[in-house]
């Protein structure tokens, strides 16, 4: 008797986490993509399932506030915090990346010192802010305390990415752009920053969104008038028609063409170079 | 082979037009020592490689050997000594400054350019105009046959072609010397002696003074006109390749080239240029006896070339008595093609005898046969250092 060779059959072990994974996959974008299709919800105004007489009448709604409230102006307010904030977390990140390349005195506690804002509640941080705002005269607002709390939030991350992309980098880069008469400057214009390009975009999309979508940072900082995600908020508690889903659909669409734009340009660069 | 023959010649050509590029590529080491926190790398390195010579420092790794290339190259600033480069003292100065140019281990050819641009790139520093700057290192692609993949990225091209872009990329600054760190590690066995051939004639038609870092013994043999033997942080013995193979120094040069054994006994007389030994074992050598002082009662060591040994077999309890002849049992035998590398126990130490092909099989032994190793006087040379066995000797007791 001879045994059949096997050639690998999956085991058991494959289905259980293929199951789990589409569990996941379910969970994870059902609600979008119901929130998406009820967005186009007809003059019913009915908030649930089925979807009758389909009509863009919702996103009118939302672009020409009749009894939403300021949807357009906390997109506005939302829209250039992020992209400051965005610009900001890659800046700060890549000059201290490079600082600590050298390994200087207390390097790991400043290290620490920066993640540990990651750990502080976000919502205890806005109080504290807020706070200490009052007690210095100062008036919240987005671009002064909201712009701040955000940076608590996306920087470490900002920092977290480019001490791996930095720490990958092999240092004789930098000593043959010497080896050739490369200045300093013309090291870090001409070599580094084009070698860690791809990771400065991801760095750049994680202090976009983190800002856009952040919540309880910016509860109390955020000044007297509403970023997008606490319009969001407010209008749950007020709002009973399906301009919710549509300001959903439109805040999210917004998010995937970040991250597209991002991670395309990625891949473009990762192309051109392989 | 011929391309780069070709190449180099032209290459010549262009470093004759270029200025202040005349000057000697002699490099001199004073006293050099360099420390990294409380330890020395490297210490009392005093070393002249002359202009013009292809120079290799070889050691295993961790002896220093890339600290100095480092150094000549101005990627490491010694703690102190000089460094002179022709009549110039470089400490201190950039390696534009200095006329040399390194080739790193892994290449470092920047990802994001294309291949032209990568040669180009000394030439954009300078602030050549885009035009003039990609024609010159059209011309240098053109002399490394490499002129069809000016617009690929360094990524998509073979190790060996890697290397010839690195190559091109260093020779258009117009050194005076080129800095090799372990060039030819990062290639298969076919492209590493290709490559090898290719190096050597470069640099024959250049004339610059080559300084290449290896560990491999033959890499540095078939190269260089001179050979630096490094232990941990010091200069054993810089020599031709034929002086450092044949007439090594120190035990750790006889053992760390290969090719040689070292015996150690007590001198018993020393007259008339014969110096002669006795081991503790009880065997007797005889040896010229050189430059070695040699005085009755001192110990002293010896170093006899492997294939120059003949062996024969003995029975197991008659012990050989005649000078310059050792008894030992067959470890192993290894069949190398044209000799069979038979490896020796003395009795704890190991001896290694490589035997011609048409001999062995004449009268071939196995492991466990009683043999006796005898050699001839003359190919016997004394160590001016008595050896000191393993301790402090990562060679000793290998039969590499």
């Amino acid at each position: 008797m001879s045994a059949s060779p096997s050639y690998g059959s999956r085991p058991w072990t494959f289905y259980v986490l293929a199951t789990l994974f589409a569990l996941f996959v379910i969970f994870l974008y059902g609600p979008m993509i119901g929130v998406l299709i009820l967005s186009f919800q007809g003059p019913s105004a009915s908030l649930v399932f089925p979807l009758r007489e389909p009509s863009v009448m919702w996103f009118d709604e939302l672009f020409n506030p009749r009894r939403t409230g300021d949807v357009v102006g906390a997109f506005y307010r939302s829209l250039p915090l992020a992209a400051f904030v965005m610009v900001l977390t890659v800046l700060i990140s890549v000059t201290a990346g490079f600082a600590f390349r050298r390994r200087f005195k207390g390097a790991t506690a400043i290290f620490y010192t920066a993640i540990a804002s990651l750990i502080v509640p976000g919502l205890v941080l806005s109080i504290g802010i807020l706070v200490t705002f009052r007690y210095l005269g100062l008036t919240a607002n987005w671009y002064t305390s909201g712009l701040g709390a955000h940076l608590s939030w996306a920087l470490p991350f900002g920092l977290l990415i480019m001490f791996a992309v930095l720490g990958r980098l092999n240092p004789s880069y930098e000593e043959a752009a010497y080896d050739l008469g490369a200045t300093k400057w013309k090291t870090v214009k001409e070599v580094v920053v084009p070698i860690v390009f791809p990771g400065m975009i991801a760095v750049a999309l994680f202090g976009f969104t983190l800002s856009y979508d952040e919540f309880p940072r910016s509860w109390l900082t955020i000044g007297s008038k509403n970023s997008l995600p606490l319009e969001i908020w407010t209008m749950t508690t007020n709002v009973t028609s399906p301009a919710l889903y549509a300001l959903g659909t439109v805040t999210t669409v917004v998010s995937f063409i970040v991250i597209a734009i991002a991670l395309s340009s990625i891949f473009l660069i990762q192309r051109k170079r392989s | 082979m011929t391309n780069m023959n070709k190449t180099a010649s032209s290459m010549t050509a262009n470093s004759a037009t270029a200025p202040n590029r005349h000057e000697s590529g002699e490099i001199r080491l004073v006293d050099i020592a360099k420390k990294f926190g409380n330890t020395y790398a490297v210490q009392n390195i005093n070393l002249t490689i002359p202009h013009g010579s292809y120079c290799c420092l070889l050691g295993p790794s961790g002896c220093g050997k890339t600290t100095i290339l480092r150094m000549i190259a101005g990627h490491e600033t010694p703690s102190s000594g000089e460094i002179y480069i022709g009549d110039q003292m470089v400490v201190g100065k950039t390696p534009v400054e200095r006329g040399t140019a390194m080739m790193f281990q892994s290449y470092a050819l920047f990802p994001h350019l294309t291949i032209l641009d990568n040669v180009a790139f000394y030439l954009k520093m300078r602030s050549v105009g885009k035009d003039e700057r990609r024609q010159k290192a059209e011309e240098m692609l053109r002399r490394v046959q490499l002129h069809h993949l000016r617009d690929r990225m360094p990524a998509q091209l073979s190790g060996g072609q890697q290397q010839r872009v690195a190559l091109a990329r260093s020779l258009i600054t117009n050194p005076r010397v080129l800095l090799l760190d372990e060039p030819l590690s990062a290639l298969d066995e076919f492209l590493r002696l290709k490559m090898r051939g290719e190096l050597k004639s470069l640099q024959n038609e250049l004339g610059i003074t080559f300084v290449h870092v290896t560990h491999t013994q033959p890499e540095a043999i078939a190269l260089a006109d001179m050979v630096v033997v490094m232990d941990t942080g010091r200069i054993d013995q810089a020599d031709s390749a034929k002086v450092i193979f044949n007439s090594p120094k120190t035990p750790y040069v006889a053992r760390f080239m290969g090719g040689q054994n070292v015996l150690t006994g007590n001198v018993e007389k020393a007259s008339s240029g014969t110096v002669r030994i006795v081991t503790a074992g009880g065997a007797t050598f005889e040896a010229a006896s050189g430059e070695a002082k040699a005085t009755p009662g001192q110990p002293l060591s010896i170093a006899v070339r492997r294939d120059r040994i003949k062996l024969r077999r003995r029975s197991a309890d008659q012990k050989s008595a005649a000078v310059n002849e050792i008894s030992g049992v067959v470890e192993s035998t290894e069949y190398q093609g044209s000799y069979v590398k038979v490896t020796l126990d003395l009795g704890g130490d190991v001896f290694v005898a490589n035997v011609s092909d048409a001999d062995y099989f004449a009268e071939p032994v196995d492991r466990g046969d009683a043999v006796t190793a005898s050699w001839l006087k003359a190919d016997v040379h004394t160590l001016s250092k008595v050896d000191t066995g393993a301790a402090g000797d990562p060679y000793a007791n290998s039969s590499h």
